[in-house]
């Protein structure tokens, strides 16, 4: 164990404010369920308390949304303990069906699916692929494979921009990372054809692959999410009105892990209503997708994600987020086709239909 | 042999754990009393609790009762193994009867989910504590809790109209009626208020509710010393003046008060008052207006403050206590000896003797409270990895806790007893006093099942 972890485990009061907003709590009801009860776990656990499935749960089911780590008086992290605390058990093999599932997907395909499919598939004009830029639009495992039209509409206004994407573009890590493996061949791989493209800043349209890029790989170039980028263009992209009231979701990742709420929201009032769900910004509901939970405890997941969805004002025609982990999992949890990317939002704002 | 956990589960279903991971999380609260329970249950109804009651006393098994788990006394940490019961579970509205002010609760309700239903209605459950987000109804009752506002609207005791308790032998009763007042009998319901579980397990309370009043205000006053500051506070109240809360916080909980909120504009300069008045907005205007001309002499500076500067004052305000490892991180906040109460007159008095407790075993210190009513929260906050400090911490507890009780003071305002404050009980009541309560105790749970090891009953 880090020295650092074992004294941010120490600063933990048990003054259990956590319990007022883990929304993994919330649903279970049970301490182990909320970060007090996983400082503890971990606590036991570094001081050498047998490790079972129970503690296995107890870390693996926590969607490490950080809104434990807003309100802590005592200002720890518990998502970064959670996440080197389930490296700790990787590390020693011990580890759930689930997880070594996902690991298994990611380092045979390079993708969180397993699919052998082309990555670049939903690009149907490949000679828009440069070999030198100064943009990279970094896809992901989700756009790639299960929001193609995302993808491509992304793609579409980056290129306006000058942005390519990777050539041979893997998962970015952050499934392994969050769920306590390793990613140095991904991280590795995807950072040598970005240094090739010569870029200075990857873009990205995923909540997941941004806080990845931008903590996790080299630091030879500025990561950017679509909202921010597109925020400071705002200008060049000629959006005109639309005739509709959405509410925005904040995904955790890059909400309150990244601090971007601002510009996600510029972005829609230049274009339509927004109205905000319940809660927003910092104290925003999590999907309930995060973390690997999704992935390991579908039923509670998809608990709070309808939980999240009720957050939202009746009279919104769009649930707009900036996470297609966040838009899945709240679709599935009911929200349908209400739920859309803040791409596909911008698209029907644009002047017309981008290059596919 | 009977299987209890198949005993148990036949009663709870999934909701009984046996996992040393979950009976590790349950070992104890926010203070430094850990216990080790043998099963955690987590039951739903009045009934099941009642048959868990009687499973136990058939079988001499300790059952401790737990909401939040967010006490500082090892009120709900199972010294004695046993049955942990965690009623955060039980946590429904019965009954919302405005007409009569009053509502009936399960004992797991959140004191701050409470307002929040009550705030439609214009009314509101005035006990306030800083953990008033995450606490539960049942807790603060088994506590006597109370916080900011105890001021002017008193504790928990004040607000317990009925309890439905089961008792050691799974028997359930009402102390009261859903009346205002009464005067029939012995006041059973005082009784299990503040008896932290040892008497019989709550499950459900008619509880008092009061209009929200109409506005509030915040008047800040910043003094040299501690002294003069509380020289202020008794000359308004003797002024007759009633704020609705009057705290005290010193220039090292301002510093960790900032780092809970960066863009309090509040100064560090010296120790600060927070006067808070609430009302119609003539009488509040007048309230802050004679409190300000109270102060001007004796304070460094005034001001009044209103809207959201003030409700992000009582936010950091609420979070302070925990929040020192913002200042030092590699101390942290352990709460010994954190709520000791005196006369008010006496407060200037406490604060000097904390403060040269502290000084002389080297230990920092932070010092904060309900300086209305007495109730003095000291913080010390070390290194948990160094022995030593440990040590000293123990020493500067007991020295503090035994100051407040040559002032003619209380080790625990609003915190409760539990195990870290019951050496000191027998000394503060007195020995025949102490010796009533245990009798009471023993009549009550003959076998010593509920809560045992607290309260300094053997």
């Amino acid at each position: 164990m880090l020295k650092e972890d074992r004294k941010a485990i120490d600063q933990c009061v048990r003054c259990g404010a956590c319990r007022s907003v883990c929304p993994v709590f919330q649903e279970s009801g049970w301490e182990s369920a909320n970060a007090r009860g996983r400082m503890l776990i971990l606590r036991g656990l570094y001081s050498g308390q047998p490790p079972d499935h129970h503690v296995l749960d107890s870390l693996n089911s926590c969607t490490t949304c950080a809104i434990c780590t807003e309100i802590c008086p005592a200002g720890i992290n518990p998502p970064g303990l959670v996440e080197r605390g389930r490296r700790h058990l990787a590390s020693k093999g011990i580890t759930s069906g689930q997880q070594r599932l996902l690991a298994g997907n990611i380092l045979s395909s390079g993708n969180t699916f397993g699919i052998e499919n082309e990555r670049l598939s939903w690009l149907a004009d490949r000679s828009l692929i440069s070999k030198k830029a100064e943009y990279v639009y970094f896809v992901g495992c989700m756009n790639s494979y299960r929001y193609r039209e995302t993808a491509a509409r992304t793609f579409a206004i980056l290129h306006r921009f000058g942005a390519t994407v990777l050539p041979a573009e893997r998962c970015c890590g952050s499934p392994l990372l969050r769920t306590g493996f390793e990613a140095h061949k991904l991280v590795k791989e995807n950072s040598r054809q970005i240094r090739k493209i010569g870029a200075s800043t990857v873009i990205t349209g995923c909540a997941g692959c941004y806080t990845t890029l931008k903590s996790s790989y080299p630091n030879e170039f500025e990561v950017k999410s679509v909202a921010e980028f597109l925020a400071e263009h705002i200008s060049e992209l000629d959006l005109n009105r639309l005739d509709l009231n959405v509410s925005y979701h904040d995904p955790c990742h890059l909400g309150r892990h990244s601090r971007i709420f601002d510009q996600p929201r510029e972005l829609i009032e230049a274009i339509c209503c927004l109205k905000e769900m319940k809660t927003s910004r910092e104290n925003a509901g999590c999907c309930g997708g995060g973390g690997g939970v999704r992935f390991g405890y579908k039923d509670l997941s998809m608990k709070m994600a309808q939980k999240r969805l009720a957050e939202a004002p009746d009279c919104v025609d769009y649930i707009v987020t900036s996470c297609p982990l966040c838009i899945r999992n709240l679709r599935d949890a009911g929200g349908g086709e209400r739920v859309i990317d803040l791409v596909d939002l911008l698209a029907m704002a644009l002047p017309e239909e981008p290059i596919r | 042999m009977i299987d209890i956990f198949k005993q148990l589960v036949e009663i709870a279903g999934n909701r009984v754990s046996a996992s040393p991971c979950e009976r590790y999380c349950y070992r104890g609260d926010a203070s430094q009393v850990f216990g080790n329970p043998d099963f955690v249950v987590m039951p739903h109804s009045t009934s099941q609790v009642s048959r868990i009651i009687r499973l136990c006393n058939e079988h001499l098994i300790p059952v401790t009762a737990r909401g939040a788990g967010t006490g500082l006394s090892g009120g709900c940490s199972p010294v004695k193994g046993g049955v942990v019961l965690d009623m955060s579970g039980m946590n429904r509205l019965l009954e919302m009867d405005i007409e009569n002010q009053q509502v009936i609760v399960e004992p797991g309700m959140i004191a701050e989910a409470l307002n929040g239903l009550l705030k439609p209605h214009g009314f509101f459950f005035p006990p306030d504590p800083g953990s008033m987000a995450m606490c539960t109804i049942g807790g603060m009752i088994a506590n006597n809790s109370s916080g900011m506002r105890s001021v002017k609207y008193g504790t928990v005791r004040n607000y317990v109209l009925d309890l439905e308790v089961v008792l050691a032998d799974g028997r359930v009763i009402h102390t009261g009626k859903r009346v205002l007042k009464s005067s029939a009998g012995y006041d059973l319901t005082r009784l299990f208020v503040g008896s932290e579980g040892t008497l019989g397990i709550i499950t459900g309370a008619g509880l008092k509710v009061v209009p929200l009043p109409k506005t509030r205000k915040l008047i800040i006053a910043f003094f040299a010393e501690a002294d003069i500051a509380g020289q202020a506070v008794i000359k308004v109240f003797s002024e007759g003046i009633t704020p609705s809360a009057c705290e005290i916080l010193d220039k090292t909980t301002l510093s960790v008060l900032k780092l809970c909120d960066s863009h309090l504009a509040i100064a560090e300069e010296g120790d600060m008052i927070l006067f808070e008045v609430d009302g119609t907005e003539i009488s509040t205007e007048e309230a802050a207006r004679q409190i300000i001309e109270i102060c001007k002499p004796l304070a460094a500076s005034t001001r009044i403050v209103s809207g959201l500067e003030m409700q992000k004052i009582w936010a950091a305000r609420r979070l302070v206590g925990a929040a020192i490892s913002r200042l030092d991180p590699q101390k942290t906040r352990v709460y010994m000896g954190e709520d000791v109460g005196v006369p008010i007159k006496e407060i200037p008095a406490l604060i000097r003797k904390v403060q040269q407790i502290a000084g002389k075993l080297d230990l920092p210190i932070m010092k904060y409270g309900h300086i209305g009513d007495g109730n003095l929260h000291v913080a010390l906050f070390i290194d948990v990895a160094d022995e030593a400090q440990w040590e000293r911490l123990r020493l500067a507890a007991d020295r503090i806790h035994r100051a407040a009780l040559d002032m003619g003071g209380t080790v625990s305002s609003e915190h409760g007893i539990g195990l870290a404050r019951a050496e000191y009980l027998p000394e503060q009541m007195g020995s025949d006093a102490f010796s009533l309560m245990h009798s009471i105790k023993r009549v009550l749970d003959p076998k010593g099942l509920l809560n045992p090891g607290k309260m300094g009953f053997s």
